[in-house]
């Protein structure tokens, strides 16, 4: 594998969405090359931000309270 | 499942559905009613919900749908055009390139640090339509198989749509932080000589 390839396969390995033997391919090349070793930890931190960043915002809280009231007035179906 | 157990797990997750619903909309109204739309439809459909079954992705799915069926089509479009070379664009190598004024041994450590949380909203919300839902639902934590399930597109898809994505994100984080290092110069003006 050269640093195309693995540079091709970088997000899914991140992503751990790689079968087992591009895995180890990726693994294996990541051990012998700084670039791309650099290049990955620098994908995962930046992902990393994003999703620091973007999971922080929360739902406003008088739609949190429709939501919750609706979710309280549904009746449960009869029961035997 | 429980009835109470169904219906605090689904609302567990009104803040992950609203931030999604947030960016895809771009109207905080829209996102709202969208929300609720979502827990409509889930209360009307829950006898389909196999209990043990993940209700995160389930309830997302139902968000998903609903915004393609009903809101895209009058959902503000972000002002940034789409760049046709953003596949290409790779911020390690742009911060290993130019780094201009920085005497910090480690310019992308310097730039993550330095990227500000309102800019990644800015970023997330501004990606084109092509590729935000699959960004966002990658973002809230679902793998490549649920979000092909959640979009009807094949893995394949998901895999280039989030590369893509993910290039736009960093090219507008990069065009960003160095629009905010224009105007930190310009805040502190010309120097005396």
């Amino acid at each position: 594998m050269d640093c195309d390839d693995c540079l091709q396969k970088l997000y899914a390995f991140l992503d751990q969405e790689l079968e087992s033997s591009d895995r180890t391919q990726v693994a294996k090349h990541l051990e012998g090359c700084t670039d791309c070793g650099d290049n990955l930890a620098f994908e995962e931190r930046f992902l990393q931000v994003i999703r620091d960043c973007g999971t922080s915002d929360v739902a406003p809280v008088d739609l949190r309270r429709r939501v919750a009231e609706r979710l309280r007035s549904v009746v449960p179906p009869p029961t035997a | 499942m429980a009835e109470d157990a169904f219906e605090s797990e689904a609302l567990s997750y009104i803040d992950a559905l609203y931030r999604t619903a947030l960016r895809m909309t771009r109207s905080e109204a829209d996102a709202e009613d969208l929300v609720q739309e979502t827990y409509i439809r889930a209360l009307r459909f829950r006898e389909q919900f196999t209990p043990g079954t993940n209700l995160k992705a389930w309830l997302f799915r139902i968000l998903t749908n609903t915004f393609i069926n009903a809101y895209r089509k009058r959902a503000r479009q972000p002002q940034t055009a789409e760049l046709d070379d953003v596949d290409e664009f790779s911020l390690y190598r742009k911060m290993s390139q130019d780094t201009p004024g920085s005497n910090n041994a480690d310019p992308e450590q310097e730039f993550l640090d330095g990227i500000v949380s309102s800019e990644v909203k800015e970023a997330l919300a501004a990606l084109p339509e092509k590729f935000r839902t699959t960004v966002l639902l990658d973002v809230e934590g679902f793998s490549y198989k649920e979000i092909a399930e959640m979009v009807g597109v094949p893995i394949g898809t998901v895999m280039s749509r989030l590369h893509r994505g993910r290039k736009f994100l960093q090219q507008r984080l990069y065009d960003l932080a160095r629009e905010r290092g224009i105007a930190a110069l310009r805040t502190s003006g010309p120097r005396p000589d």
